[in-house]
């Protein structure tokens, strides 16, 4: 299903998806975040700062409720999601491309009821980027490209007063259908721009991961390369990188007390960050990663190796949040390049 | 003016004769314009240094790791490190040396002074260029000159300033072994605190709306503790590496444990982190403003450390990393501290 | 409307052991008549008082916090009523910037002998937390 939607009539198109609560990009203390669409959507949006991986996977995720009054059972209730349905406009292919990659985490062996719940209620509309929307994207390096439609339901192009409007999956195509006569059908020109715009987009320079696909293998001999020190030298060990990532998803399980007499609290799921100093902190006071180098490997060896052993890609989208955001420059790029050319 | 060169001589000449065992500056980074922290061990490398007006970062956080890793691996250190030091910078490393973090001959202090501008603020400079992605930044008298993709774009540094540097009061680092740059000291470019100042004739719930907002959008990255060169605690109250958890620990140890702040990023949890690290650095901070660039969710952190700072000029006269041997704000006190709060 | 009228503000009161705690006691001795709704926190001295001790009692849910310690210069340890001054007074001015009602938080000085100064310190507290019902703002929420 491919068709045509007037610019102006998006907010119609919005209005439309009556069984949906719909998010999009807004401009917001400075910067662009995932917002319920109240009044006008803007979708002149470069890319957002957090990823759409909330919606899926939220900072914070109660499991369950516990409580145990003297002389009973403990009572545990088990508290899943609600199930409200949404869809997100203005979604980067970049961030596209990271809902298959935590789908495989979350489904593949085990699957997670929580995020699964969260998963089945959310449709990704995505707009290709006519150029790269940041000087650190590097899509291409790690299979992916500006005009990708992995992970999404539906995808935009803007070409100039209207968007071509493309549906990927039957979602997508329900959402389409709800817009009614709003979409019209796409004409030939229509089409042939498409075709001229996703090229020029793909052929658009940027940034470039020399040997994406030997990385896996170089990386591996490269474990104990004094690189890492070196190059983890300036990390702070805080969690921007990871926290703004659209793959990242180490999570930490805490008991939240709230009560101690009668004892009652949740059980509640957190994100967690292997660059923080306790990421790995044994009870004893070991910490198998005890410095920033062995942080910063596990980091981008999970990305580039480890991911891509278990599930055959790189689990980096080329996004670039962590480039761009990092407060003193440790780039993935420069990382990946130089440990790979430093192995014969 | 500052030359770049003379600062690489300098490196280059300490360490060729094995004065210092590192000097920390700012090199070119991998991802373009911004500059990013080196760490220049030999004397060829000492051509890699560089100063523009994206040394935005105190380096005397990396005094600080240092120390870490030497107390880790039970090994002296040695030889001295050098440091590239702004104004913000060099209080710091007071702050540091009159808390006995480390002595004073174990740093070697590259003042630079930021005479007429400071650095920039690259969330200002991206309102200014419109989506223009410049590639080099450097200074230029008053002004600063950014390299782009269109050709050369000047700016009026006030224009695109960090608010620090604008309302800087010393933006000299009194404290050093070797400075460059001339004194500008007084040169401020606006009212000290004046943001501040600003926000603070609204209202008690009209401030409680802006902060909560905030508030409830921290995502506990915790970037601002980590760039901090004061946050040096090895122990942090939000970190949860303190209470050993076995098969054996019941329930109700559990629920004992003393736990000052949840991991989760709600709203009071965000709250006793945020607050509690202002008031870790009341006395402490010297407004080199990492917290308030380095928040990827543009909270106005400085502004929690600014009403600290100016509570403790006003009310106790006391000016953070003005001398090594002075005393800390609060573990001193003057007979005449204000009590009329008190009941 | 009766709700706001039953509603109980209920105190965090650390009290130093070698004056206000005493004085609490003097209080109880004496039979003076003040509001049940401080819960007492013996401290060795208030300036062992940490900002964070008052952060986290607002955290857990506590209407407003109180500081007593020893009027200036009958502190036991010499100085610490001194140095708790400067803490109190930051701690402070710092919920009052983010927008805490200032009369969630009080400082006082009373010594032992001073029952009847712990009683009325209460009393007015109680009576000037009433009006600014629960506080809900460092309250962590009971989100489920």
């Amino acid at each position: 299903m491919e068709k045509i939607l007037d610019k102006k009539r998006i907010d119609d198109w919005i209005a439309a998806l009556t069984d949906w609560e719909v998010l999009a990009p807004a401009l917001q203390d400075g910067i662009w975040t995932y917002k319920p669409v109240s009044g006008a959507a803007r979708l002149d949006h470069p890319n957002t700062r957090q990823s759409p991986k909330e919606l899926t996977f939220p900072q914070r995720e109660i499991f369950f409720s516990f409580e145990q009054i003297k002389g009973e059972p403990p009572k545990l209730t088990q508290i899943l999601p609600k199930e409200t349905r949404h869809v997100v406009f203005g979604v980067r292919s970049c961030d596209g491309k990271g809902v298959p990659r935590m789908d495989k985490v979350f489904t593949d062996h085990v699957e997670d009821t929580y995020y699964t719940t969260r998963r089945k209620n959310v449709a990704y509309v995505g707009l290709a980027c006519n150029k790269p929307p940041s000087s650190t994207c590097f899509c291409l390096s790690v299979g992916g490209s500006p005009v990708s439609t992995d992970g999404l339901d539906v995808q935009m192009t803007d070409l100039g007063d209207r968007y071509f409007v493309k549906a990927i999956t039957e979602t997508g195509k329900a959402l389409m259908k709800a817009a009614g006569s709003l979409l019209a059908e796409a004409a030939a020109a229509d089409q042939k721009q498409v075709k001229q715009v996703h090229a020029d987009a793909v052929a658009y320079p940027q940034r470039k991961i020399n040997d994406p696909d030997g990385a896996p293998a170089k990386l591996k001999a490269s474990f104990n390369s004094p690189l890492w020190d070196e190059m983890a030298r300036a990390c702070i060990g805080c969690g921007i990188c990871t926290f703004l990532c659209p793959t990242c998803h180490c999570f930490d399980i805490n008991d939240e007390v709230q009560s101690k007499a009668p004892l009652k609290g949740q059980r509640v799921r957190t994100w967690d960050n292997c660059q923080f100093p306790d990421f790995t902190m044994h009870s004893s006071g070991h910490n198998p990663r005890e410095n920033t180098g062995a942080r910063l490997r596990q980091r981008v060896n999970h990305k580039f190796q480890y991911f891509h052993e278990n599930f055959g890609m790189h689990q980096c989208t080329g996004c670039g949040r962590c480039v761009s955001e990092c407060p003193v420059g440790i780039d993935i790029v420069a990382v990946v390049n130089k440990v790979t050319e430093n192995v014969g | 003016m500052i030359n770049i060169k003379d600062i690489r001589d300098t490196a280059r000449d300490m360490l060729a004769k094995g004065e210092v065992r590192t000097v920390i500056g700012y090199r070119r980074g991998s991802r373009g314009m911004p500059a990013e922290p080196a760490f220049i061990t030999s004397p060829e490398q000492a051509d890699e240094l560089i100063w523009d007006p994206t040394c935005y970062h105190n380096l005397s956080l990396y005094l600080v790791h240092d120390r870490k890793i030497s107390a880790h691996l039970q090994k002296n250190s040695g030889l001295p490190i050098a440091i590239v030091a702004k104004g913000c910078d060099a209080r710091s490393i007071v702050v540091l040396m009159q808390e006995h973090y480390f002595k004073r001959e174990d740093v070697y202090i590259i003042g630079v002074s930021c005479e007429g501008t400071g650095v920039l603020d690259e969330r200002k400079l991206a309102s200014h260029l419109n989506g223009v992605q410049p590639t080099l930044a450097a200074f230029d008298g008053d002004d600063y000159v950014f390299t782009t993709a269109e050709g050369e774009k000047r700016l009026p540094a006030r224009e695109v300033m960090a608010d620090r540097c604008l309302e800087c009061r010393i933006p000299f680092p009194k404290e050093h072994n070797l400075v460059f740059g001339d004194d500008k000291t007084g040169r401020q470019l606006a009212e000290p605190f004046a943001a501040l100042t600003k926000f603070e004739e609204q209202g008690n719930s009209e401030r409680w709306d802006i902060w909560s907002h905030h508030f409830d959008r921290c995502m506990r990255c915790f970037a601002c503790r980590s760039v901090c060169p004061m946050c040096y605690c090895d122990e942090c109250v939000v970190d949860s590496i303190t209470f050993p958890v076995t098969q054996q620990t019941s329930a109700a140890e559990k629920a004992d444990r003393v736990r000052w702040i949840e991991r989760s990023a709600m709203r009071s949890e965000n709250i006793t982190y945020l607050m509690t690290r202002a008031m870790h650095l009341a006395g402490r901070c010297t407004d080199c403003g990492e917290c308030d660039r380095a928040c990827p969710v543009n909270i106005p952190i400085r502004m929690l450390n600014n009403k600290m700072e100016r509570e403790a000029r006003e009310k106790f006269g006391y000016e953070p990393g003005a001398s090594i041997g002075g005393p800390s704000l609060v573990a001193s006190f003057l007979d005449n501290d204000p009590g009329d709060f008190i009941r | 409307m009766s709700e706001q009228q039953n509603y109980e503000p209920r105190v965090v009161a650390f009290l130093c052991k070698w004056c206000s705690s005493a004085g609490s006691d003097l209080a109880g001795v004496s039979r003076i008549q003040y509001p049940p709704n401080a819960t007492p926190i013996t401290v060795p001295c208030t300036g062992a008082v940490s900002p964070m001790y008052i952060l986290s009692a607002f955290n857990k849910g506590a209407d407003g916090v109180l500081v007593s310690g020893c009027h200036i210069g009958d502190c036991h340890y010499i100085e610490g009523n001194f140095l708790a001054r400067r803490k109190m007074q930051l701690i402070m001015q710092l919920l009052e910037f983010i927008g805490v009602e200032p009369n969630r938080f009080r400082m006082s000085w009373v010594s032992a002998a001073e029952g009847a100064k712990f009683a009325q310190v209460i009393t007015d507290f109680v009576d000037d937390l009433k009006p600014l019902g629960p506080q809900e703002k460092l309250k962590k929420a009971d989100r489920i």
